[in-house]
This record gives C-alpha cells, structure tokens and sequence, in this order.
C-alpha cells in the first residue's frame, strides 16, 4: 500500500511539467522528413507486423520502427504521449478507444487527404466500418485495419447428450435450452454471460431493431428493444442459467462442459483449438441468435489512424494504403490470426473455405461497431454494467437500477 | 560580529529540495487543476483548460460513486488497523520468546510477505480464492460446505481483500515491534519476575507500556496506509462486484487515468489529502506525552 494518492499527484505535474516542456519542443522539436516511421502496434504482434510490412520498406526504402504497445497500457501511454506532444506517426486504435483518441486531438483529420489515396475509399472495407460510419464528430480519422466479431460457440456433443439437436438461432430458444442445460446439476450451467461484457446488452437490443441511440445522437436506453434486452439478460440469471461468479473462466467452463453454450471473439476458437484439441468436431460456431428483429453482432477491431502532428503524413499514408491491400490482410490473417477488413479479402475464396472463417464473415455481413460515445470503456459502457449487474447479482430493484442508468446516461452524445 | 551559519542549510538543502520537487509541487499543482475542468484534450491544448471554481467540489460531494469509495475506505481502515496492529503485536511477542535457530527462520517467514511482489500475491490468491477451481472452495467441499463467492460477493470480497492486505501487511510491523522489544531493559522483567508476576501480567503491565512509542508509530503509519489502500484490491478485484471494494485511491485512479478526467480526480486527491492530515494532525495531538521510567 505505497502512497498512491502522491503517485497521482505527481503524475499529474510531470504531466504539467511536460506541458510546459513540449509548448517550447513542438515548434522546432519535430523529427526530420526522411527518418522512420514509427508505427504503434497494439498487444504483442509487433514482430509478426515487422515481418508483413518488410516488402513496403524494401519497396519504398522508408524505415519502419515497430512499438508494441500492450492492450492494457495504451490509456497510459495515449495521456503521455498527447502531454509530451510526441507521438508515433501511424497507430492501430481499437474502435472503442477511438472516439477518446480523436477527442484528445490525438489523430489527424484525413478527409482532405483521401482523395489522393484510392486506396483508403470507405466502400473498399466492409459496411458499417469504412469512412462517415467510424467518423468522429464528422471528420474521417481513421482506416479500417483489422475486424473482430462476435459469434456463438456451443458443445454440441453436450447439447445433443440433452436433446438438443442444433445450436439455437433465437434469443428465445437459447434462454429456453440453456435452462434445460442448467439442469443438469449442482455448478452445470446452460450459458455464460461475462460480467465485464458491456457490447452484449447492446447486441441484444440490436437484435431486437433497436439502438441505444436516439435520433438526435444522444445515448438513450429508455427503449422497448432495451427493455426487452434486460429482460433477456435478467431472464438468464434468473433461469440459474448463468455463474453468478465474476471469476468464471470462459474457455475453462467451455471446454469442461460446464457452460456449454457462450458468445464470444474468435480468439476463443484458437484458445479451444489450442488447450482442448481432443474436442475436435465437439463445438462449433455459428452466427449470434436472433432477438425479434435480426442476428446483428458486434463489430469490434481496430483502425489505423495518422498521429496529428506526425510530420511524414504522406509515408503514413501510403503505408496504410498498402496495409488495406486484400492481399496484406490476407498475410496478416495468415501470421497473426486476425480478420481482415478489406471487402475484397472477406470475400476471398482460398480464405473462406476454413469453415470457422465462413461463419466469421457471415456474421461480419451483419454486425455493427459500438456507437462512438465518449469513452465508452469507463463511462457509458461501465454504467450499463453496472445497472444490469446490480439487478442480476445484488438484487437490486429493476426500475430503479434501469431509472438510475437513463439518469446517468442522458444527455451523453455521439456528435 | 557572529557569523552566518550556512552549514546546517547545505545539509538539509538537498532533502528539501526533493520534498519540494516531489511532495510540494505536486500537491500544490492537484490542489491548482482541481479548480480546473482539465480532461485529456487539456493536455494536449492550454485553451481547452477551463476554471470551474469549486465546481469538482460541489460534484465530488453530490457523486455516489465518491461516497461508496469513501464508504469502503473507512471500512477497511476499520476491520485492518486493529487487526494489522492486534496480530504483528501479538506475533512479535510470541517470536520475542525465544531466540533459538526455529524463531530466527519465524522471523523470516513472517517477514515473506511484506517482500514478496504484489502481482505474484495477487495470482496467488485469485487463485486460492477462485470460485470453481480454488483451494478454499475444495476445503469447504471436502466437509460438505456449498462454494463461498470470495471475490463475487459483495460483502465476503470486501473481507477477502482486506485479509490479503492483513496478510501483507502484518511483516514489516512485526519487524519495528521486535526492534522495539529489544529496547525493554531486562531489569525491569526480572525485577516483575522476582516480585512473581507471571508473563502474562509481566507482558501486559510492563511490556506494552513500554512498547507505547512502536505502537503509537504502527498505528499512525497502518492507518494512513489503510487510507491510501490500493494495491489488493486493485490486483484482486479491480474495485468490483459492483464497487464494494472501490477504495478511495481506486476511485481517483479511475476516474483519473481511466475518465481522463484530471481535474475531479485533483479535487478528490486533495480531499483524500486533507483527511489523512486531519486524521494524523488528530492522534499526534491526542498522544500522551511519554512517561519517564
């Protein structure tokens, strides 16, 4: 129990000290034209990303400089970095941190300079993702790079061991047979809901025809599709078809059996596929169930922005122009596992014949990002968890747990 | 004519300088951004900074989420002051019994904790903890005792943490205590002795007194750290379910560097500063001055 009080007192006047340092810096202090570019890459691919941009250096003869950034420090390192004026030149953000990013002046506006790049045209990407659709209060500030989506895994061995014959496509019979899955015992459960899940009551109302926002951009969860969703969420508590633990392990209480049926990224694929290999042709993936209105998921991912002081704009943009070839995002697939999307390489064939790949596109077809609110992450996102858990975990009163939420949340923009 | 003494200034100049640099400074800027509106675009911008006057003030005092944190804090400071300074006392007494091979490697033992990283304490723990998978549990089976949510339930993770922290902070303590214990003159025990006061009476009536000024320092130093709590819970919960194991730091950190919002996290920063301040202003003035022997 250090003195974290002064910890933060003292990071906020190095924060102010950098202030001051960076007002003389930022005027002369830029790096040269020709020196590398220097890319931040979130998590732990940075080799795999040297590897796939190797050809463009060779080609262009610019220099890339890879940073890995880890997944948990980018909020950290994004304060020093907008303190210090110092950047990267180009940077993967992921979509829920995009909105904070941009707010923060962080990323150039690229409307101006797409013109110049066909390459980075919104309808090259798939729908939903490219151009106005992850546009900060109207300007264009980044380019989609890698998708993630959710879908639903499920045991089928366990399903069919209780009469059921096919993963469920409905919100309706997915609450149904996962309380005949539950009832298989004392800690057997029919479906897992991770408490620090914020997209899913959101996919939820999206499966209904609703959104949580209304028409003038303002955050509003006052909606029957939302009401219905809670009823879905609370539903599957209160079937005792979901661990109330916030310790549960999914991949764990997947591969035991003991929550046989979950949604979830296709990480969770290569998790399976790795530490249970014996389950082979046990599970399966199909496309999120269907509320009242259609099977929409998440679109989650990440963009490539320009950093707004980067001084080599046109070598960054290059650089995600060839980064949004289908080809490179097809060998990014290939190296590190993740999703493309470039409409042409969702489309490709050789790519589609994984199987797990096929439901990952389908369901891509029909999947949305989160709004852009501000910082979703710790404000909007954190209260609707909040709300929800409070009434499945503590027991709290439906209305005033919902009524405390409109409460908090009104008012909150996208615009 | 009498010289000026300059010695003691250039002594003391290099430790004052930090203190202003690194304990000063930075109170005086959090007290300054609390009156401010500063967000990440702040930062990055001057012009985007806005007086607000008490205005983070007004809002700390009205937000719940301050007041659950605030809640917790005095909680904590609650079960683990007694219970920090209760068991390293006791401890240091019994391991003050004998000075044999096996005290020595006590010592040590008690001592593990306190040196032992917090990121490796956490795993430990979350694992030991763990709903399904955790030894507790499978101890409480083996005698036919449902699962306990240590971590999920509100109320059992607010112990859970805080037994953590005990655990951890119960090394260091017991170290000032045995030091402490070394500084009981002999003279005054066999003269109890003599007189036939058992070790019971011997422990209460003449040791404790004496061990005044280590308990009064232990005190102070656990309460201000109980205050500050951050890591346990940080590690083991990240404040949840549900904020039941919010701290006061978690809730400045949070909404600080997770809500960028610098200017409510200064103005509750001050606040948690002027508690503490007040809190030890209170027992330095309350302590009794020392009894000569």
């Amino acid at each position: 129990m250090k003195s974290y009080a002064k910890a933060a007192l003292a990071a906020a006047t190095v924060a102010a000290l950098g202030l001051a340092v960076s007002g003389c810096a930022s005027d002369g202090g830029q790096a040269a034209d020709d020196g590398p570019l220097t890319v931040w890459i979130m998590g732990d691919s940075g080799t795999n990303f040297e590897q796939l941009v190797a050809p463009w250096v060779e080609e262009s003869g610019t220099e890339v400089e890879v940073v890995a950034v880890p997944w948990d420090g980018i909020d950290e390192r994004l304060t020093t970095a907008v303190a210090s004026g110092s950047g990267p030149d180009v940077l993967q953000v992921g979509l829920s941190k995009l909105r904070t990013f941009a707010d923060a002046g962080a990323l150039l506006a690229l409307d101006d300079q797409l013109a110049e790049h066909p390459g980075l045209a919104a309808e090259n990407f798939a729908a939903g993702i490219g151009g106005e659709a992850s546009a900060v209060a109207g300007e264009i500030v980044s380019i989609p790079w890698v998708s993630d989506t959710r879908v639903l895994f499920t045991r089928t061995d366990v399903l069919a061991e209780n009469g059921i014959d096919a993963p469920p496509t409905t919100w309706e019979q997915l609450r149904a047979d996962a309380k005949t899955l539950a009832a298989r015992g004392e800690g057997q459960y029919g479906y897992y809901i991770p408490q620090w899940d914020s997209p899913l009551p959101v996919v939820m109302t999206w499966s209904n025809g609703g959104d949580i926002i209304d028409s003038d951009g303002n955050v509003d969860f006052d909606t029957p599709e939302f009401n219905e969703a809670v009823d879905l969420y609370t539903g599957l508590y209160a079937d005792g078809s979901v661990p109330t633990n916030s310790d549960f392990d999914q991949a764990q209480g997947f591969i035991s059996g003991v929550a046989p049926m979950l949604i979830s990224g296709p990480y969770l694929a290569k998790t399976i596929a790795d530490s249970a290999p014996e389950l082979e042709g046990e599970w399966q993936v199909t496309t999120v169930p269907e509320g009242s209105a259609s099977a929409t998921s998440l679109f989650a991912g990440s963009n490539l922005a320009v950093w707004h002081n980067s001084t080599q704009v046109d070598a960054s943009l290059d650089l995600i122009e060839f980064l949004s070839e289908p080809e490179t995002q097809l060998e990014w697939y290939a190296i590190n596992g993740e999703l493309p999307t470039a409409v042409e390489a969702l489309e490709n064939e050789e790519f589609l014949s994984d199987p797990l790949v096929a439901v990952y596109s389908e369901q891509l077809a029909d999947a949305r990002i989160l709004p852009l609110v501000p910082n979703w992450d710790g404000g909007v996102g954190a209260e609707l968890l909040t709300a929800l858990n409070s009434i499945v975990l503590n027991g709290e009163d439906r209305d005033a747990a919902l009524d405390s939420l409109y409460a908090k949340t009104e008012g909150i923009s996208i615009n | 004519m009498r010289t000026l003494k300059l010695t003691p200034y250039v002594f003391v100049t290099p430790a004052m300088l930090l203190l202003i640099a690194f304990g000063v400074l930075p109170l005086v800027v959090a007290l300054a951004v609390s009156f401010t509106d500063m967000d990440i675009s702040g930062l990055a911008n001057w012009g985007n900074v806005g007086f607000a006057g008490l205005e983070n003030y007004e809002r700390l005092f009205t937000d719940p989420d301050f007041w659950q944190a605030f809640g917790n804090t005095f909680f904590f400071a609650v079960i683990g002051v007694p219970a920090i300074v209760g068991a390293s006392l006791a401890v240091a007494l019994l391991l003050a019994r004998s000075d044999s091979r096996f005290y020595r490697a006590l010592r040590s033992f008690y001592f593990i904790p306190a040196i032992t990283g917090i990121v490796a304490i956490s795993l430990v723990w979350a694992y030991l903890y763990n709903t399904q998978f955790g030894l507790f549990n499978w101890l409480l089976s083996l005698v036919g005792v449902p699962p306990v949510q240590w971590l999920s339930d509100p109320l059992i993770a607010k112990f859970s943490v805080a037994f953590v922290a005990i655990w951890r902070g119960t090394g260091l303590n017991i170290i000032i205590f045995l030091a402490a214990l070394q500084g009981v003159p002999k003279e005054y025990t066999e003269a109890a002795a003599l007189d036939g006061a058992s070790t019971w009476r011997t422990t209460r009536s003449i040791v404790i007194p004496l061990l005044r000024f280590a308990i009064f320092f232990v005190t102070v130093t656990t309460i201000i750290s109980w205050l500050q709590f951050f890591d346990e819970p940080f590690v083991l919960t990240d404040g949840g379910p549900l904020g039941a194991t919010t701290s006061m730091s978690i809730f400045l950190y949070k909404e600080g560097f997770r809500l960028n919002q610098f200017g409510y996290a200064s103005a509750g920063s001050v606040v948690l500063f002027v508690i503490i301040a007040l809190i030890t202003a209170l027992q330095l003035r309350l302590r009794r001055p020392d009894v000569e022997y």
